[in-house]
């Protein structure tokens, strides 16, 4: 269909674009490339040539950089210049514990999020919604560095609760090594679902085809699954983009305040360490993510929105 | 379609009081962001210490007489560091929201109103640069790059405008097929009053909301950025870079880590309810 | 079968208070009332589907079963098998996610059928049971609206309410709605309480009428009892402010001032502040409604309120602006003479606007496939047509917002079809030629204005010789000179009409479009700015092009008329000739939907 297609190029143009900005790091990269290559490694003419073969820096660019993409697509994208481990290695090492913190945040986040929001929205005007939208506001503000900090301090350090640094070793442990990091990760997308939801159910509410379809009796079950969940579905789906790029960049701050060797550590350390085939991996590959989940909402739409699908409105 | 007589009645100054008078939240907040601005202008002069003077015998220590909120590990007074870190904590972002402010609003008037290729052309960029891992860009590239500050707080503004240029954009074309834009041009006013003169003055309230929550954003960014080391030398006095050095003191001295991590989130959560409050009020009146 | 006693809805403060209304089998009964009247919250109270913060008061009963404060479980039992609600707007009445078909389905009783979903269609003449698998957005207005119909009897319910059901739609379409809810209530003995603010629709349908005003029912009776001699001021006061559709009438009387809140009228007649019969016995307490006559109430206290359209004694100074008085001792300076304004035309019998062969399209969509009328100095020409008819596109053409795609535009000779290609002189002449009253009385001025700024603003856009001043103006349309300080949000719908009248002639145009001036105003209302509008036309010679869908206003405005149908003039004559005698199959049409 037109929308897939239409949705699929933008997608592809999209990483094109971040492959060449990702791959033009390296050139303008402050040094010679062949130096930033070499990284800590001693310079001799030989590490020079073996760098320079390695990289293909004697063709023309564009050649340079399809020869890169090519590697790229496959999976390679060199070795760490620190670890001197294949970059893929280094970023499958570091997957757990980001993984583990970011589906323990995204739970806290819906199963915060969602009820406060229908609650706020239920309670218009009173003093619940009130105090969570107040609430809201003031999560969405909290810098996920900040809070880390506040919550190691008074349940860490002042009450004991929680372990200090690190990620556990056991599941259990897991569990209660991450607490802390998925809260800080969590405020504030959580605060974003609740001022999502509690819009979306707001004007769902004000709907005139709501109150039709219970002024002709409607029944009960089929009022609530059938024209709330699914026609506040939509709205709510949108944010699913916004929480995953929340995600991905507090997941860098959140691990680095809690010592929690991640993924986004890892990008923080090799951007340090101008380790650069590990940051352009990195990049492409948070890129690719947030594309691909920005590309299955939009199927999403495709599969409930009637108007969406005979493309009487754009997603 | 009538107006309610008490509405009418209470015209002139009882109304306009009314919505002048601001309430506590807006006060609070308000209250707190001028304490911070004071400290920005004339922090360094209140300091009890150089915020850069070090007392390596002294190290670490807690809040006491002397150091009212201890020293870090290289023995420099943390209130001083504070009071001297919120000029660039407030200076950067207050120019990254007026830069974005004036940059959206100036584009995305012009998109929204002239409409055609103007319009095409700058929203297929808007498109590419919302859809980017943003943040994820900036600290690559300031972080890989350098630069400093300046090139830190450019990418921003750039990386900031694009959504709310959308914003203002969406907000125009619906004001200019409203009748009183369309008499306007039936008038023959020129673009640019209709434009300025008409159509900014309603999306007015979003347009300072956004740029308050632009400021909140850059806040957030910038402390970010040196909290990962990136942007700003080691040693300045900054709240990101101190939460940074400090957050392994949590056992000899908390504030030093506590206080500038309280500090940048009241900034930004008083920052966030002045906007949410200044929206209000402006799209009430 | 329905029977409300002393209902009242209540917020913050009262918003309905007293309505006795009775409903029997098989029979409709309309509920008549200008916005803010409160009838539309009578209707919510109905099936106790009250906004949030709102609550009733008093007596619902429905089929025995009493409504005010029942639990939600036992509304659910009544609701679509006793009583249904059919809403004003077709298009947001339906869910956009489920189709036609499902709507039916879902309150059907029993099991559900292929055949059956057909049957509850052709019920309400959709004969293609295509229909069912379709989605509101695939849909026209009226085809939405009698899907909405089918879905709202699905239950089978002994009595609907039906909630301004026509008035998102095309008078045609309008009239088959109104036509077929007839007609269903007919074949299945239903009763049907229809709420309006269109008196003529109320007096077409019902078997009896009741009138509310701020928030009460001031009179009730059958419907051509009621038109023929009204027992409340306020009904004969709406009926004098109708414009009649037969006969142009020499003088349309609105009523003066605006509707009271129901809160501050508790304890005395709430026409009380506008009528020109109080006596002190209409404010010692509030006048019951009592029985005058066979099925008639009223709740006035005098006798009889004399006939519809009886010319009223003076008014009281005090009331709110109603007839310009400067019209008629206009100063010489106001008028606008085209001779004297566009002295750059050519002489000779040139029109003062001329169009010919205009075309326009969006995509597939033709909007104008080559439009040619013209308008003389100082006449009005009336071009009705309905939505999509391609008026208002025509409209904007000739101001300037949009460059068709072919044929011509002229103005006192002057072509002015693309406005890109006029120099900068030509330019600002036409802006003085051509202005605009537009529709919607909540967007006409920029909220962000004063009054008095935006009069301003456009004086200065007047040729220097001619510049009137601001409270010059404002006395032209009936406006008091205070008013320049006042925001857009502070008037009421009325009074921005007339302060958009009064910007457009503030640079003296020699001609003036009125794109639905009044079709968002109430009946009383329209009233005033209509006379206001005929004056104009009459006392200051600047001619009109004025664009309606209701052939009673134009009947009142225009002497001659142009019907547009689908982009294309289908009739034009003299507006007499076009309303008596009209040749065209659609313009027949147009004329008995309305009859």
């Amino acid at each position: 269909m037109a929308f897939v297609a239409r949705r699929l190029a933008a997608a592809l143009l999209l990483l094109g674009v971040l492959s060449v900005l990702t791959y033009a790091l390296l050139a303008l990269a402050p040094g010679d490339p062949e130096q930033v290559l070499l990284g800590p490694r001693p310079s001799t003419a030989e590490s020079r040539a073996a760098v320079r073969a390695q990289y293909h820096l004697d063709d023309p660019l564009p050649v340079r950089y399809a020869a890169w993409l090519g590697d790229a697509v496959r999976g390679d994208f060199g070795a760490s210049l620190y670890s001197r481990e294949p970059v893929t290695r280094v970023i499958a090492d570091r997957l757990p514990v980001t993984a583990g913190l970011a589906g323990y945040a995204i739970v806290l986040t819906l199963a915060v999020g969602l009820p406060a929001g229908l609650a706020a929205a239920m309670r218009r005007g009173g003093p619940l919604d009130r105090g969570i939208t107040l609430s809201a506001l003031v999560a969405l503000a909290i810098p996920p560095f900040a809070m880390s900090i506040l919550l190691l301090y008074g349940f860490a350090v002042t009450l004991g609760w929680f372990p200090v640094f690190g990620a556990g070793e056991t599941f259990a442990e897991r569990v209660t090594h991450l607490t802390l990091p998925a809260i800080a990760l969590a405020t504030g997308q959580a605060a974003v679902v609740v001022r999502q939801m509690r819009a979306a159910a707001l004007d769902l509410a004000g709907q005139d085809y709501m109150t039709f379809a219970r002024a002709r009796g409607v029944g009960r079950a089929h009022y609530w699954i059938g024209y709330a969940l699914r026609n506040t579905a939509l709205p709510v789906l949108t944010v699913g983009g916004l929480l995953l790029a929340a995600n991905l960049t507090g997941a860098l701050f959140v691990e680095r305040a809690f010592g929690l060797h991640g993924v986004g550590e890892l990008l923080v350390s090799a951007v340090g360490q101008k380790d650069l085939p590990v940051v352009q991996a990195l990049v492409l590959m948070g890129g690719a993510v947030v594309v691909a989940v920005n590309l299955l909402i939009d199927l999403a739409y495709l599969a409930v929105d009637p108007r969406v699908r005979h493309g009487a409105v754009a997603a | 379609m009538s107006v309610m007589p008490g509405a009418v009645r209470l015209g002139g100054r009882a109304r306009r009081l009314r919505r002048t008078r601001p309430g506590p939240v807006t006060l609070l907040s308000g209250g707190i962001l001028a304490l911070m601005a004071a400290a920005a202008l004339f922090g360094t002069w209140v300091a009890p210490y150089d915020p850069a003077a070090q007392d390596l015998a002294l190290g670490a220590t807690t809040p006491g007489w002397a150091h009212w909120a201890g020293t870090d590990e290289l023995g420099r007074d943390v209130l001083s560091r504070c009071l001297a870190g919120a000029r660039s904590a407030l200076l950067w972002p207050l120019v990254v929201a007026l830069g974005t402010c004036a940059m959206s609003t100036s584009l995305g008037l012009l998109a929204g109103y002239r409409r055609g290729w103007i319009d095409a052309v700058m929203m297929r960029v808007v498109d590419l640069l919302i859809a980017m891992p943003g943040l994820l860009m900036l600290i690559v590239l300031v972080g890989v790059l350098g630069g400093g500050i300046g090139w830190a707080v450019l990418a921003m503004a750039v990386l900031f405008t694009p959504g709310d240029i959308r914003v203002v954009r969406s907000l125009t074309m619906a004001q200019r097929e409203l009748a009183y834009a369309e008499a306007a041009r039936t008038l023959g006013l020129g673009r640019a009053r209709i434009m300025f003169r008409h159509l900014l003055p309603n999306i007015a309230p979003t347009v300072v909301a956004g740029a308050l929550l632009s400021f909140v954003a850059a806040l957030v960014a910038l402390s970010g950025l040196s909290f990962l080391g990136i942007g700003l030398p080691a040693g300045t006095p900054d709240w990101g870079l101190m939460i940074e050095e400090n957050r392994g003191l949590l056992d000899l001295n908390p504030w030093a880590a506590v206080v500038p991590a309280a500090l940048v989130t009241i900034a930004a959560t008083a920052a966030t309810l002045l906007g949410d409050q200044l929206f209000e009020r402006l799209s009430d009146a | 079968m329905l029977e409300t006693r002393g209902l009242r809805v209540v917020g913050d403060r009262v918003l309905v208070d007293g309505v006795d209304l009775a409903v029997a089998a098989g029979e409709t009964v309309g509920l008549v009332g200008e916005s803010g009247s409160g009838k539309s919250l009578t209707a919510r109270a109905l099936v106790g589907l009250l906004p949030r913060g709102l609550r009733a008061e008093g007596s619902v009963e429905v089929g025995g079963a009493q409504i005010v404060g029942a639990a939600e479980r036992l509304l659910r039992g009544v609701r679509g098998r006793r009583i249904s609600l059919l809403m004003q707007d077709p298009f947001t009445m339906l869910n956009p996610l489920r189709t036609a078909g499902a709507h039916i389905a879902e309150t059907l009783p029993g099991r559900t059928s292929r055949q059956e979903i057909a049957r509850r269609l052709a019920e309400v003449g959709i004969d293609d049971p295509a229909v069912a698998g379709r989605h509101p957005f695939q849909l026209s207005g009226g085809m939405r609206q009698r899907v909405a119909l089918a879905a709202a009897l699905a239950g089978d319910p002994d009595l609907l309410v039906a909630d301004e059901p026509t008035t998102a739609l095309d008078a045609t379409t309008q009239h088959e709605i109104l036509a077929l809810l007839r007609r269903v209530q007919e074949a299945r003995g239903m009763g049907v309480l229809l709420i309006t603010h269109d008196l003529r629709v109320a007096f077409a349908v019902c078997d009896r009428v009741a009138v509310m005003y701020a928030g009460r029912v001031v009179e009730q009776g059958p419907g051509a009892e009621l038109a023929a001699a009204p027992a409340h001021p306020y009904t004969s006061g709406l009926l004098g402010a109708l414009p009649s559709v037969e006969r142009a009438m020499e003088r349309l009387v609105g009523i003066p001032g605006a509707v009271p809140r129901a809160d501050e009228v508790a304890g005395v007649c709430a026409f009380a502040t506008r009528c020109d019969r109080v006596t002190a016995a209409c404010t010692a307490a509030r006048p019951p409604l009592r029985p005058i006559g066979r099925d008639r109430l009223t709740a006035c206290v005098h006798d009889t309120a004399g006939p519809a359209g009886t010319a009223r004694p003076p008014l009281p100074e005090t009331a709110l602006p109603t007839a310009p008085p400067v019209l008629r001792t206009a100063p010489p300076v106001l008028r606008t003479a085209p001779p004297a304004v566009c002295p750059a035309g050519p002489a000779g019998d040139e029109p003062l606007l001329r169009v010919e062969g205009l075309r326009k399209r969006y995509g597939a969509h033709t909007a104008l496939g080559g439009v040619s009328l013209h308008v003389n100095p100082g006449e009005t020409v009336g071009l009705v047509g309905e939505s999509g008819s391609g008026k208002t596109t025509l409209a904007r053409s000739v101001l300037g917002l949009l460059t068709p795609d072919g044929g011509r535009i002229r103005l006192t000779g002057l072509d002015v079809t693309d406005r890109a290609a006029l120099g900068p002189r030509e330019r600002a002449r036409v802006h003085r030629l051509v202005q605009c009253v537009f529709q919607d009385p909540s967007t006409s001025l920029n909220p962000a204005m004063t009054v008095g700024a935006a009069l301003a603003e456009a004086t200065a856009r007047a040729a220097p010789g001619d510049r009137i001043g601001v409270a010059e103006l404002l006395e032209l349309v009936g406006l008091p000179a205070a008013y320049a300080a006042r925001r857009p949000k502070a008037l009421s719908g009325g009074e921005r009409q007339r302060v958009a009248i009064a910007r457009a002639l503030a640079v003296r145009p020699a001609l003036l479009i009125c794109d639905e001036p009044v079709a968002s105003l109430d009946v009383s209302v329209q009233a005033h700015v209509l006379e206001l509008l005929r004056g104009i036309g009459r006392d200051l010679g600047t001619g009109m092009l004025f664009i309606t869908h209701d052939l009673a206003v134009v009947r009142q405005v225009a002497a001659r008329t142009v019907v547009l149908l689908k982009g294309a003039v289908v009739e034009e004559g003299t507006t007499s000739a076009v309303l008596d005698a009209p040749a065209h199959d659609y313009t027949r049409r147009l004329v008995a939907a309305v009859r």
